[in-house]
C-alpha cells in the first residue's frame, strides 16, 4: 500500500508543516486515507475497483493566490474566512443594486443557482491544487508557449471573426473541466468511471467525453495520429490506475501546454468513498519543468446525465452576430 | 396495441407461415434450438465488450433503396449513395398518413434538415448503424456504450425498471435487462429532434426503442429494435442487422470530434469576410 504513503507524502512535502500535517491526520477522511491496512475494494477479475461516479468540486483554486504566496494550507479558521470570502465573491445573484457595474450585471448572465463549483477547500485546506511546484503555480511558459498564449488571447480579447476564436468549451468540442486533465471548474464536475478487464473508461459529465483506456501494454497511436484529448494508455503501479497520454493536437491547450505535452494521470482510491486524482503535466517545449497538481474526488450516489452542449449552442450563433452587427455599426458613418 | 390508430391487415395464414420459416431459415440463433453462447463476463454475463460496428447502408436509409448521386456534385462516384437490401422487418416503415408527407419534405430538404449533417448525437437506434465503430463496457451495474461518431456516449442501466430520467435526452435515457443470451434495453426519454437515417425517417417524443443486443457467434451480435411512437406510426415496426466486431490490430475508437467539422456549414456565413 504504498501509493497513498506516496501521495501522502508529496502533499507533505509540497509545503504543509508537520505540525499541519498531524492536524490533517486526525482528520477522520484522511486518517482514512492514510492508514496502512486499508485495502482498495478489488473487482471480479483482481484489479482495484474505481467504478462508480466521482465528484470533484472544490474552490481550492488550481494555482496558489499571490496574496497566499508561502502559504500551502490554511489553519480551520483561516479555511473558514477564505471559504466565506470566496462564496462572496463568486455569489452571482448580486446585481447592480450590490455595487456591480452594469456590465458585470449582464457578465452575470447564470445566476448562482447554476453554478456548482462546491463551497469548501480540499479537505487538507489546500490553497491551491498544484503540489508541485511547492510555490503552488505553474511554472513559466516556454518562450514559444509565451507567443502560441499572446496569439489565443489576444484573438479571444476582440469579437470573434469566427468559431475558432473562442474557446474549445464555447464551441462545445471539450467541456471546460474536461481537460485532459480534468480540474475542477463552475459546474458538472463529476466523472463515471467503468472497468471490464483491459480497460478503464473515464466519462467526464461534461459533454460526456468517454475517454477509453486500454491496459494491455499495446503501443501509443503512431505520431501521425493527433487527437483534442491525446491518446491515452493505461497500467496498475500498485493500486494506482496510471494513465500516460500523449498525441495531443496543437489547437487546444491547457493551461499553455504545446502538442508534445506528456500527460500522467495517476488514480488511487484511498478510501471507501475517496479517490485522490494526481496528474503531472510534462512539456519542455511548452513549460519550464514539470508540474504536478492533487485533487480529491468523492464518491457520489448521484447518477450523471446526458449534457448535449453543440445541439444547443445557441450562443455561438448570438456571438457571431453580435459581432458582426457591431461591425455595421462602427463602419456607419455618425449621425451629423 | 390496441391505442395505434389502425392496425395491419391480417395476412392469410399461408403467408405466415412463409414469412416464419423463411425468418427461421435465414436468422442465425433464431430458433432451432441452436442458440450460440457467449463467453462469460467474470460477473457470469454473457461477454459484450468489444468494438462492433454495423456494415451496409441502413444509415442511409432504414428501407430498401437504389443507388442513387450523392448531392455533392464534386464527390462524383466517392460521394454517391449505396443502394442497400432494408433493415426493416416486412420492408416498409408504418407511417400515419401526415408522417409520410413529413417524410417526403425530410427527405427533399435532407441536407438542411438531417440533424447528423450539424453533428448533432445521432439518437438510439441511428447510433448503433452509423458508418462508425461503438464500444460497449459491461459492469455489472452500467454498461457504456461509447460511440466514435460525435464522441457520442449513453449508460445502459442495468436492473433498474423504475429509474426514472427526469427529462429528453438526445441519446435517451437506456434501462437493461438480461434474458437469455440478450441484453434487452428499453430506451424512453428520446427528444423529438433525432431522425433514424439519412432518408428523413424519423419520430417524435412518444418514441420507444426496445433494442435486443444477441451473440451470434464470437465476432458477431444481432441487432434487433422495436420501434414504437403512436403519434408516427400505425403500428410498432422492428429492424434487424447484424453488428460485427472489429478485429483490426490494436482497434481502437478515434476521435470524431465532427463539431469542428460543421462549424463552417453552421457558422460560416457569420465569419468575418476577408479585408473588413
Amino acid at each position: 500500500m504504498s501509493s497513498p504513503r506516496r501521495i501522502w507524502n508529496r502533499a507533505v512535502a509540497a509545503g504543509l508543516s508537520l505540525a499541519m500535517a498531524a492536524a490533517l491526520a486526525a482528520d477522520e477522511n484522511e486518517a482514512a486515507a492514510a492508514r496502512a491496512d486499508w485495502e482498495a475494494p478489488r473487482t471480479t477479475w483482481g484489479v482495484p475497483d474505481l467504478r462508480g461516479v466521482w465528484d470533484f468540486r472544490t474552490i481550492t483554486p488550481l494555482e496558489r493566490p499571490a496574496s497566499l504566496q508561502g502559504k500551502a494550507a490554511l489553519s480551520e479558521t483561516e479555511a473558514a474566512t477564505f471559504q466565506q470570502r470566496e462564496l462572496a465573491r463568486r455569489n452571482k445573484d448580486r446585481r447592480v443594486a450590490d455595487g456591480l457595474t452594469v456590465q458585470q450585471d449582464v457578465g452575470a448572465a447564470y445566476n448562482q443557482f447554476w453554478w456548482d463549483y462546491g463551497t469548501e477547500l480540499t479537505e487538507d485546506r489546500r490553497t491551491s491544487l498544484i503540489v508541485d511546484p511547492p510555490g503552488g503555480r505553474i511554472p513559466d511558459l516556454t518562450p514559444g508557449a509565451k507567443d502560441r498564449y499572446q496569439t489565443t488571447r489576444a484573438a479571444r480579447a476582440g469579437p470573434p471573426r469566427g468559431p475558432e476564436d473562442r474557446g474549445v468549451a464555447e464551441r462545445c468540442i471539450l467541456g471546460f473541466n474536461a481537460g485532459p486533465p480534468y480540474t475542477p471548474s463552475a459546474y458538472n464536475n463529476n466523472i463515471h468511471i467503468f472497468q471490464s478487464p483491459g480497460y478503464a473508461v473515464l466519462l467526464i459529465e461534461m459533454v460526456n467525453d468517454a475517454r477509453i483506456v486500454p491496459l494491455d501494454g499495446r503501443p501509443h497511436l503512431p505520431g501521425s495520429i493527433r487527437q483534442w484529448r491525446g491518446d491515452p494508455r493505461g497500467r496498475w503501479e500498485g493500486d494506482t490506475l496510471v494513465v500516460e497520454s500523449t498525441n495531443f493536437t496543437d489547437k487546444t491547450s491547457f493551461r499553455g501546454s504545446g502538442p508534445k505535452m506528456v500527460l500522467t494521470e495517476r488514480f488511487t482510491r484511498v478510501a471507501a468513498d475517496r479517490i485522490v486524482y494526481e496528474y503531472t503535466v510534462s512539456d519542455p517545449d511548452s513549460f519550464e519543468g514539470p508540474w504536478t497538481a492533487l485533487i480529491p474526488m468523492k464518491r457520489t450516489a448521484q447518477p450523471m446525465f446526458e449534457y448535449a452542449c453543440h445541439e444547443g449552442n445557441y450562443s455561438m450563433f448570438t456571438m457571431l452576430e453580435g459581432a458582426r452587427a457591431a461591425e455595421q455599426t462602427d463602419a456607419a458613418p455618425e449621425n451629423p | 396495441m390496441d391505442r395505434y390508430r389502425s392496425l395491419p391487415a391480417v395476412a392469410p395464414a399461408s403467408a405466415k407461415v412463409w414469412l416464419v420459416a423463411a425468418v427461421l431459415a435465414i436468422l442465425p440463433g433464431a430458433g432451432l434450438g441452436q442458440e450460440y453462447e457467449a463467453p462469460q463476463t467474470p460477473d457470469g454475463r454473457p461477454n459484450l465488450n468489444g468494438i462492433w460496428q454495423a456494415l451496409g447502408t441502413a444509415h442511409w436509409n432504414l428501407e430498401g433503396h437504389s443507388a442513387e448521386a450523392g448531392p455533392v456534385v464534386s464527390m462524383g462516384a466517392l460521394g454517391a449513395i449505396p443502394g442497400g437490401l432494408g433493415v426493416v422487418e416486412g420492408s416498409e416503415i408504418p407511417y400515419q398518413p401526415w408522417a409520410l408527407e413529413r417524410r417526403a419534405d425530410h427527405a427533399k430538404n435532407w441536407l438542411e434538415l438531417d440533424p447528423a449533417v450539424k453533428c448533432y448525437m445521432p439518437g438510439v437506434p441511428r447510433a448503433t448503424y452509423m458508418p462508425f465503430p461503438f464500444q460497449v463496457v459491461q459492469t455489472p451495474e452500467h454498461i457504456l456504450i461509447a460511440y466514435e461518431f460525435a464522441s457520442a456516449s449513453r449508460v445502459i442501466y442495468m436492473n433498474r425498471p423504475d429509474f426514472e430520467h427526469p427529462g429528453d435526452a438526445w441519446m435517451g435515457h437506456s434501462r437493461g435487462r438480461w434474458d437469455g443470451q440478450s441484453l434487452v434495453v428499453e430506451v424512453t426519454n428520446h427528444v423529438p429532434g433525432t431522425w433514424f437515417d439519412s432518408a428523413g425517417n424519423f419520430h417524435s417524443e412518444s418514441l420507444r426503442v426496445v433494442e435486443r443486443y444477441t451473440p451470434t457467434g464470437p465476432d458477431h451480435l444481432l441487432y434487433e429494435a422495436t420501434i414504437e411512437d403512436e403519434q408516427v406510426f400505425t403500428r410498432p415496426w422492428k429492424i434487424r442487422l447484424p453488428l460485427y466486431r472489429r478485429l483490426d490490430v490494436n482497434m481502437q475508437l478515434l476521435e470524431f470530434k465532427c463539431v469542428e467539422f460543421a462549424e463552417e456549414l453552421m457558422y460560416g456565413h457569420l465569419r468575418k469576410k476577408d479585408g473588413e
